[in-house]
């Protein structure tokens, strides 16, 4: 009993058996994706490959000393941003955008790595000694280092990835210590203008969010009408920024609001993708039974689109577990960033959830028809070796953390 | 700043309950998609992906009553398009390469606007062998084009049969909304004769196979193995009471004519040749009817879809003399004796009525042999205009016969209402009788109702109505000749019949008008009828039967504006009978012994 103790107070176990059990389904889903299709067989042999890579980075993320990270920080980030840079002059292009580098027969792609970069140096900047987030300055080198990145991205382009990158730096620093009130005021008009996409009760439901908060933050009369008149014209902006927008991109929008509109074209995938996973029922059609997903009804299920697989082969009941699974791994990764002493340490699982949880968010929303469709991949279940590795690795660097979290810097 | 702002309770129970919201958000979204709304997420899964490919019954065939083929199917090659898949920019390539009128593929498109975009629609049948493999070699390019093969009529045994067949058309859309469960676009339907009638039996029941399709429609397999799928059921084969022989010689003669003739097996009603003249290629329908052709062939001054022998009237002309016999002998106005003196016509008033000759003192019997007027003038005005109605209708005319094959005309049996009405109270005359008398007048009748009349003569008395269906085949085995027709009975005494017979064998036999057509080994009877036709030549008649002694075959016939009936009609009878009856097996016919 001693001796297990030991172990567990030194390794997290449930974590560890949480994304072991997702990487499996995603296994199972992704076999089932492609193991009829003529150009995507093989991609299952590939994902296991990658996951025996991806758990030996893990391993070996968990277990190299915890101080290294500070150090290697600026390195990682100047490293990755390279990736990035090199992406564009020898990418290759995979619909339609340069994400991808081969080296010989493997190819990876940079944005995914740069996470880490981002992730760790962002915490090596908000933990500084002299750091102070509320500080203009500080906000601004703060910005530097994320748009960096970002523009890269975009360049590429990829548009899902770079919010990922924006988001991740916003949690960031707002779990360093950022005043809640200047947090508020950057997040709000963005949930007011996501808002008011589905109409007006959802847009007067934000602005009474909005207004509820600016009664908690007791600011004076002048700045709460401010804040009031800044969020309403962001939700006005945007019908007049849509029309800034490229026309597929604006579909988008518009068939995620309302995916029978264009039942063939951009709303296609919604209507597919919630058609399977409603089919799926409570039970499932049983695996390698969904027809929708074995007669590929859904374009590049075994990506974007996985969660349909669960959905539709395992049903509601798969769906919960893996649900479920996730929001044990998210809970848990918060616990550590609490009782973690080190700072840094404490950033980067908070970096590292951000990361997880937007895509998770993201991309669960997007297959069951409540966020639109952005192109992300859920953490440990789609298909892609990079994406696998280094969600891996960034969870052996959180239990790295957890094994030491009783020491400080 | 202190360490105390990093993991802050505060920041750290927003991110629990940022986690919590989204996960049950989630959970609530999941439970209203796949328990709440199920059922219909797997009605659209299921009609996403499994397609119902119908599978065409073949029709059934006609056999005639020797169960020699009449009509068959042959298999064909048809070019289908389904809109959603094909690319419109093909259009001309194809509509060149098949040969059809540049926009036709759009216009097939637009007709159909209504039907689901994943219906294929057939764009032409019957592709000659070319344009298969040209089809096929571009096949990889040509998405939503298929060549299927399907059974069209096959007409190639010898007969035209236009008439008795009919012909098949693409349903409308008027026809495909009452009959959704049997018919789907483009599928063939009885539009006259047989196939029109028959439908019911002919078309069997479509088969579907349910095949499982992906997001681009292609055939990925089938659905459970097939276990689902409901095999087609041939339509029921009809055998028909038609004579091959006998039909092809009665076409041959006919060819270059107008008019239609009506051959009967007296006892059953069963219909043994059918022509109504001109007729019209219904090789020409077996493909695709197209709108153009009915027009050309609606517009023919010739009429060839139109039905002669049901439907067209005219005055039976002499023909009609064995039912003055039958009227003034049954009534007792004549006996086998009565004779009447013929001088050349019929005084009546100030109108003189001319017969063909001078027949002298005349009995009943070689009145009819000698077709002479003058005593049928006389007998009419003793029978009196509603009685001979009577009688009339007793023998099927100016009533429908009620046979199987489609439409019919009345004709007229005039009677003092009718004459009150045509010409008002009073205003007419015993006169107008007179031509009634030797079958002129408003009489007119069809060449149906004729030969149900020589039917009646022949049997004494005794047919049933008169229909094409003698039985039909369902499967393979099980053969049903079941099938119930009317009888049709006049009560009219044997003396009576065996009086107007004689008269009738000897129209052939003896002096008579028909005598040319006697035959060495078959005892013909008949009576030849010339009509008066306003609008030029007369019309030739002729009904008859034959063996005289044991009726096996009855015959009307009508050619149009040729003249007599004896010189034009009744050679027609004559061969049409002689095919019959040397082809009936097991028949002994005596050898002309009667005179």
């Amino acid at each position: 009993m001693e001796s297990t103790n030991k172990i567990l107070d030194k390794f997290d176990i449930i974590v560890f058996i949480t994304i072991t059990l997702l990487t499996a389904i995603g296994l199972a889903a992704v076999y089932s994706a492609t193991y009829t299709h003529p150009t995507a067989y093989g991609n299952f042999n590939k994902q296991l490959f990658s996951a025996f890579i991806a758990y030996i980075l893990f391993f070996i993320a968990y277990l190299i000393p915890y101080k290294t990270y500070r150090f290697i920080s600026v390195p990682v980030y100047a490293f990755t941003l390279l990736g990035l840079v090199a992406v564009i002059f020898i990418g290759k292009t995979v619909y339609g955008s340069k994400s991808w580098v081969s080296f010989g027969p493997i190819g990876f792609q940079p944005s995914e790595f740069a996470k880490i970069g981002l992730i760790l140096f962002l915490a090596y900047f908000l933990t500084r000694k002299k750091r102070n987030p509320n500080n203009v300055s500080d906000l601004f080198l703060i910005s530097v280092i994320t748009l960096i990145p970002v523009g890269l991205i975009l360049l590429q382009p990829d548009m899902g990835t770079a919010i990922v990158y924006v988001i991740i730096s916003l949690i960031m620093v707002f779990w360093s210590g950022v005043d809640l009130f200047w947090f508020f005021l950057v997040i709000s008009p963005v949930i007011v203008v996501f808002a008011s996409l589905f109409g007006l009760a959802t847009f007067f439901i934000s602005m009474a969010l909005v207004i509820g908060l600016l009664i908690y933050f007791r600011r004076n009369i002048f700045v709460n009408a401010s804040i009031i008149v800044l969020n309403i014209s962001a939700a006005f902006l945007m019908d007049y920024g849509i029309n800034f927008l490229k026309p597929h991109q604006q579909k988008r929008i518009e068939s995620f609001i309302n995916p029978s509109a264009d039942p063939l074209g951009a709303g296609y995938n919604i209507m597919q993708t919630k058609v399977a996973i409603g089919s799926g029922g409570i039970m499932g059609k049983g695996f390698l039974h969904g027809n929708q997903t074995q007669l590929r009804f859904i374009p590049e299920q075994w990506t974007d689109f996985i969660f349909c697989v669960i959905g539709e082969e395992f049903g509601f009941v798969g769906s919960i577990i893996t649900i479920s699974l996730f929001i044990i791994l998210f809970i848990k990764l918060v616990s550590i960033a609490t009782h973690t002493k080190n700072i840094f340490g404490s950033t980067v699982v908070i970096g590292i959830l951000a990361l997880m949880f937007t895509h998770f968010a993201i991309n669960i929303g997007m297959n069951i028809g409540v966020a639109p469709v952005i192109g992300l991949p859920l953490p440990f279940l789609s298909y892609g070796g990079s994406s696998l590795i280094v969600n891996m690795t960034l969870i052996g660097i959180a239990l790295n953390f957890y094994k030491n979290r009783r020491e400080q810097i | 700043m202190s360490d105390k702002i990093f993991g802050s309770r505060l920041r750290r129970n927003i991110f629990i309950a940022v986690i919590i919201f989204v996960g049950v958000t989630f959970t609530f979204q999941l439970i209203k998609m796949q328990i709440l709304e199920h059922t219909s997420y797997t009605l659209q899964s299921d009609n996403n992906s499994i397609k119902k490919k119908p599978l065409q019954a073949p029709r059934g065939i006609f056999f005639d009553r020797n169960l020699d083929v009449l009509v068959s199917n042959k298999p064909t090659y048809n070019l289908h398009i389904t809109p959603e898949l094909y690319d419109t920019n093909f259009n001309s390539t194809i509509e060149q390469i098949i040969d059809i009128e540049k926009g036709t593929i759009n216009k097939i498109f637009d007709k159909n606007k209504i039907y689901s975009k994943y219906l294929p629609r057939i764009i032409k049948r019957d592709l000659n062998f070319s344009n298969v493999v040209w089809f096929e070699e571009h096949s990889e390019k040509l998405k939503g084009v298929e060549i299927i093969v399907e059974m069209q009529r096959d007409y190639s045994y010898g007969i035209k049969g236009s008439h008795i067949f009919g012909y098949l058309r693409e349903i409308n859309s008027i026809q495909l909304e009452k009959e959704k469960n049997n018919y789907d676009l483009g599928d063939f339907i009885g539009i006259s004769g047989i196939e029109r009638s028959y439908e019911k039996m002919l078309r069997g029941s479509k088969g579907y196979e349910f095949i499982l399709v992906d997001s681009r429609r292609k055939t990925i397999g089938r659905y459970l193995e097939g276990s689902q799928d409901i095999n087609p059921t041939k339509g029921k084969d009809l055998i028909l009471t038609i004579d091959k022989n006998a039909q092809q010689v009665a076409e041959t003669e006919f060819e270059g004519k107008t008019g239609s003739l009506v051959a009967i097996e007296p006892s059953t009603g069963e219909i043994l040749a059918y022509v109504s003249a001109p007729e019209y290629d219904l090789e020409a329908f077996a493909a695709y009817t197209s709108r153009e052709l009915i027009n050309k062939l609606s517009s023919d001054p010739q009429k060839p879809l139109f039905d002669r022998a049901a439907n067209s009237i005219y005055p039976p002309g002499s023909t009609y003399k064995m039912l003055g016999a039958i009227i003034g002998l049954e009534e007792k106005i004549i006996d086998e004796h009565s004779t009447v003196y013929c001088r050349g016509g019929f005084q009546f008033g100030n109108r003189f009525f001319k017969c063909h000759g001078n027949h002298g003192s005349i009995s009943v019997i070689p009145a009819i042999e000698k077709s002479c007027n003058t005593f049928f003038y006389k007998l009419i005005l003793d029978i009196g205009l509603d009685r001979w109605a009577r009688y009339l209708r007793m023998f099927g005319f100016g009533n429908k016969t009620s046979f199987d094959l489609s439409a019919e005309a009345k004709g007229i049996v005039p009677d003092t209402e009718y004459y009150d009405r045509a010409f008002g109270k009073n205003k007419w005359t015993k006169g107008t009788l007179v031509s009634l008398g030797i079958g002129q007048g408003e009489f007119s009748v069809t060449t149906l109702q004729l030969a149900q009349y020589a039917a009646l003569l022949a049997n004494s008395g005794r047919t049933k109505t008169p229909h094409v269906l003698q039985g039909y085949i369902e499967g393979i085995k099980n053969v049903d000749f079941n099938i119930d027709y009317k009888d049709k009975i006049v009560n009219i005494s044997q003396k009576t019949f065996d009086i107007v017979r004689e008269g009738m064998f000897k129209v052939v036999n003896g002096y008579g008008t028909a005598r040319h057509i006697k035959l060495p080994n078959i005892n013909i009877a008949g009576k030849t009828g010339t009509s008066q036709n306003p609008h030029g030549e007369d019309h030739a008649l002729f009904i008859g039967f034959a063996p005289y002694e044991n009726p096996k075959i009855a015959v009307a016939v009508i050619v149009e504006n040729v003249g007599f009936g004896g010189t034009h009609a009744a050679p027609i009878a004559q061969k049409v009978i002689k095919a019959y009856l040397e082809n009936l097996e097991g028949n002994n016919f005596p050898i002309s012994s009667v005179n």
